[in-house]
């Protein structure tokens, strides 16, 4: 988990989202609605019912017409973290002591939590077991998060394939996951950590995301092995998740291909998620955690 | 390219076996990886799961079938068809001699030599034999009779030429004894190889005969002779320098003796001819005088280029033959060293008056000088007699160093006098009827006046002249009536040939070494220069030089006359079967522990993780 001092480090960052969206509560954000803040915002015309002490006076004895005077409504923002608590997600070698992904993505989503949470943002954080934290406000979650986070590792047999995850643990799929998920969100902005490693796809998901006013923002965590695999010969390989087997007879064009594959999923979902709108960054979890926000995130504008 | 053994094809179904047990073998690995989505998909795009795509993967698979099939081409003995020019059995006569070491065509004639028996052990067919002579001084078989290329490279590289005149009588007689019978194949040649000096008209070889000619040029300057004598102004040495190439020459020759030079002069000497130098006034009491050529032209052959003398004058020992005539007692004493026989049949003194070291009375009397050492053998008129006997049966024989190994059992004689000799000449040999041999020193008023043997017959009713023990009978006699100054060693030894000291002598090499001499005589006698003998209180020098006008002749020879034909030198075009399964095998091993290496270590291009 991220130590003191980098938490520290977040501290005073928070979020940009790509539009304004209506919030629950007065909040620190800009909402779409107008609202009571002292921040002109545009006249309206009088209309019967509206409230005669928003007329400007002025304006009237200017033009004999009476405006009614809008100002900007702050509002809180909603900030939805998906982490992708997938037994994919918590692959690790045989011969590791911890998953290097979960950790990784597990990090970040603190680190989301932990700025939502010290920016003033409403913070709702689900993974894809359907555990939900949240709403919360306020970093005094922080805390219990950790323990929530810690709740969703798998045992190690899983997370290394020696037991198949379907044995354990009822495998979700990312779309109904999320079309699930964006039936009841608050608008906001929505940020996605996984692998996106699922045979079904994620197209339905994240349109559903999008439906419900989310802005949806990707962070694509993908192991070293995942990256660059360093395979060779005749192998078995087992999914853990599935259990499903494929022989596969390894040479330099098949992990050429393989590469090349890869690099085909990820353009397409970073493609996919930034006619949307939203903001895709590629993350090798042999990174550390630290560098990905304080530097990549920062410099493509996630948080400021 | 044919093949000897094409049923050893059929081991090539091996290989289905092979594949089968592979195919059976094949286990995956098994790898937990996230997810194989991504997996499914390149194989979709690949149908990686193929049979051929897991027959082309599997180096190791390929390695194995490459094994096999380079074991079955071993087994099936291809051979190529080589161009040779030997077949059967081959006997190598090589060149080990003296002019073998000529560096006309660098670095010598032998290295030449030695490539080109190389070449010819390179080229024996698998079933060919060949022994090799070499041929120096004494020559020896180095290899005898293999088909083993390795054993021949071996014995060829060992073989050195020594600074000896070739003797190849002796060598054709070892390869007529070596060669006996015909070589599997039924042929037979022998191949001579050298520079043709010293091998003129040797005797017949069985067989085919080929001379390999070596040498380019004949140029040599060489010290023919070196010796000296006494002079009135002391000793005077005489040296002779030869041109034997085909090109005047001027050379600078250095008279040493006893490490001091004595002098050196530059001598124009045209080509063919020889110049002499006289060198007056030498120290008589100097032990040894070397000459040497010190810079020459055109000269290739250097070991003839110092010749040592011993100033051993006084070891000569005068004997005067008093007899009608005795071809067995001419030729005993004329092989005997430092011996200077005078023959005659009256009796003379020395040129210079004074009386011999030692006279031989064969039937024949004279009147003895005073203090002179006598051999008398039959009729004489020193000692009265007192009737002949003729039963000689060997009785008894006394401890003398004159009867040193004479087996004095088998002699007879058909008539021997009966002497009444006196009381010092004491009787060494008895018969059955009375002394054969008598032996002793004539005593005198201060010292002895001289010592006498006496063999009381004549040695034509004898067959003690048919006996081995007559050649020691007279060497001991000559020794012990007139012993040497110092030891007895002849005055110009070859190197390469052994001297007969006394046991324990020890001989002071000239590089400083001592050695001391066993049973079998001194044989080191492979350096050049002045080598010193000390048995008890005698310190005798002796010289050992290369002096040999044959050897020295380097004039290479593009024909040989062996058995009064000459062989050729032509390479006659033949064909041997050179196998080549020895190769296979070696690429079979390679294959092998490549395979290996690979298994254990994994396939260097994909340097990956293994599971």
């Amino acid at each position: 988990m991220l130590v003191e001092s980098i938490l520290r480090s977040l501290n005073g960052l928070r979020f940009v989202p790509q539009r304004r969206r209506p919030g629950v509560t007065t909040g620190e954000r800009r909402s779409p609605r107008r609202g009571r803040s002292l921040e002109f915002a545009d006249y309206r015309d009088y209309t019967p019912g509206d409230d005669p002490r928003r007329v400007d006076w002025n304006v009237y004895a200017r033009l004999e017409r009476p405006y009614i005077k809008l100002y900007e409504d702050e509002e809180d923002l909603t900030v939805h973290v998906l982490l992708d608590s997938s037994p994919s997600m918590q692959w690790r070698e045989e011969n590791e002591q911890a998953s290097p992904k979960w950790n990784c993505a597990a990090q970040l989503a603190m680190a989301m939590c932990y700025i939502a949470l010290t920016s003033g943002d409403r913070l709702v954080i689900e993974t894809s077991t359907k555990a939900r934290f949240g709403p919360k406000r306020g970093a005094t979650a922080i805390s219990s998060f950790i323990e929530f986070i810690e709740r969703e590792a798998l045992p190690a047999e899983v997370a290394d394939g020696r037991v198949p995850a379907n044995r354990v643990t009822q495998v979700t799929h990312l779309n109904s996951w999320w079309k699930r998920y964006a039936l009841d969100a608050k608008p906001g902005l929505c940020v996605i950590i996984s692998d996106f490693l699922d045979p079904e796809g994620y197209v339905e998901g994240l349109n559903a995301l999008g439906a419900g006013r989310l802005d949806v923002n990707i962070l694509h965590t993908l192991s070293t092995a995942e990256l660059d695999p360093e395979f060779s010969g005749d192998l078995r390989l087992r999914d853990i998740e599935t259990a499903a087997a494929q022989d596969i007879s390894l040479d330099d064009a098949l992990i050429t291909q393989y590469r090349r594959r890869l690099n085909q999923f990820t353009t397409e979902l970073a493609d996919f998620c930034r006619r949307r709108g939203g903001k895709y960054h590629l993350i090798n979890t042999s990174e550390s955690a630290e560098k990905i926000i304080l530097r990549d995130l920062r410099k493509e504008g996630w948080i400021i | 390219m044919n093949i000897l053994n094409p049923v050893a094809l059929l081991a090539g179904l091996l290989a289905i076996p092979i594949i089968l047990l592979y195919l059976l073998r094949l286990q995956r690995r098994e790898q937990s990886v996230s997810s194989t989505m991504l997996w499914q998909q390149v194989i979709l795009d690949r149908e990686a799961n193929t049979l051929w795509q897991k027959l082309r993967r599997n180096l190791l698979l390929l390695l194995q079938l490459l094994t096999l099939a380079a074991l079955v081409l071993a087994l099936i003995r291809p051979y190529i068809n080589m161009p040779s020019t030997l077949s059967g059995r081959l006997m190598v006569l090589l060149d080990g001699s003296a002019s073998m070491l000529a560096t006309d065509s660098p670095p010598s004639r032998f290295e030449d030599a030695r490539s080109a028996v190389g070449k010819l052990i390179d080229e024996l067919g698998p079933n060919n034999e060949m022994s090799i002579i070499l041929v120096d001084g004494s020559p020896h078989a180095i290899a005898s009779a293999t088909t083993n290329k390795s054993d021949l490279h071996a014995a060829l590289d060992h073989a050195q030429p020594s600074p000896s005149p070739s003797n190849w009588n002796a060598a054709i007689a070892l390869a007529s004894a070596s060669s006996g019978g015909t070589g599997a194949d039924g042929a037979s040649t022998t191949v001579v190889v050298s520079d043709g000096a010293n091998a003129e008209d040797l005797q017949q070889l069985a067989g085919n005969v080929r001379f390999l000619p070596i040498g380019v040029n004949g140029d040599n300057l060489a010290i023919s002779n070196l010796s000296i004598r006494k002079t009135t102004r002391g000793l005077a040495a005489f040296i002779r320098v030869t041109n034997l190439g085909s090109q005047d020459d001027k050379v600078l020759v250095s008279v040493r003796s006893d490490h001091t030079l004595l002098d050196a002069r530059t001598l124009n000497i045209p080509a063919g001819q020889s110049e002499n130098w006289t060198i007056n006034g030498i120290d008589p009491q100097i032990s040894w005088v070397r000459g040497s050529i010190d810079e020459a032209g055109h000269n290739t052959l250097l070991i003839d280029d110092v010749a040592y003398v011993v100033n051993g004058i006084s070891n000569i020992r005068h004997v005067l033959l008093l007899s009608p005539g005795n071809r067995f007692l001419e030729q005993a004493l004329a092989v005997l060293p430092n011996l200077q026989v005078t023959r005659a049949i009256t009796p003379s003194a020395q040129p210079d008056g004074k009386p011999y070291d030692l006279y031989v009375l064969d039937g024949v009397s004279m009147t003895l000088p005073v203090r002179a050492n006598a051999m008398v053998i039959g009729n004489q008129s020193f000692f009265t007699t007192s009737g002949t006997f003729s039963n000689t049966a060997f009785a008894r024989s006394e401890q003398h160093p004159v009867l040193d190994s004479v087996d004095w059992r088998s002699i007879n004689a058909s008539e021997v006098r009966r002497v009444n000799a006196p009381a010092w000449l004491k009787p060494l040999v008895e018969s059955t009827s009375g002394p054969v041999l008598f032996a002793g020193e004539m005593p005198g008023e201060s010292a002895p006046l001289g010592r006498v043997v006496l063999l009381p017959f004549a040695l034509r009713s004898s067959d003690l002249p048919l006996q081995v023990a007559f050649p020691i009978l007279i060497a001991n006699s000559v020794d012990w009536l007139a012993p040497p100054q110092g030891l007895n060693i002849a005055a110009s030894i070859k190197p390469g040939e052994v001297v007969a000291l006394p046991r324990n002598t020890i001989v002071t090499l000239p590089d400083g070494n001592r050695v001391a001499v066993d049973q079998r005589g001194f044989a080191q006698t492979d350096q050049s220069g002045v080598y010193h003998a000390s048995y008890k209180e005698l310190n005798t020098p002796f010289a050992v030089g290369f002096s040999s006008p044959a050897e020295s002749q380097i004039t290479p020879h593009p024909d040989l006359q062996i058995g009064g034909s000459t062989p050729s030198s032509e390479v006659v075009p033949q064909s041997s079967q050179r196998e080549i399964w020895g190769w296979l095998a070696v690429v079979a091993l390679l294959l092998l522990i490549t395979e290996w290496w690979i298994y254990q270590r994994g396939v260097p291009a994909l340097q990956r993780k293994k599971f």
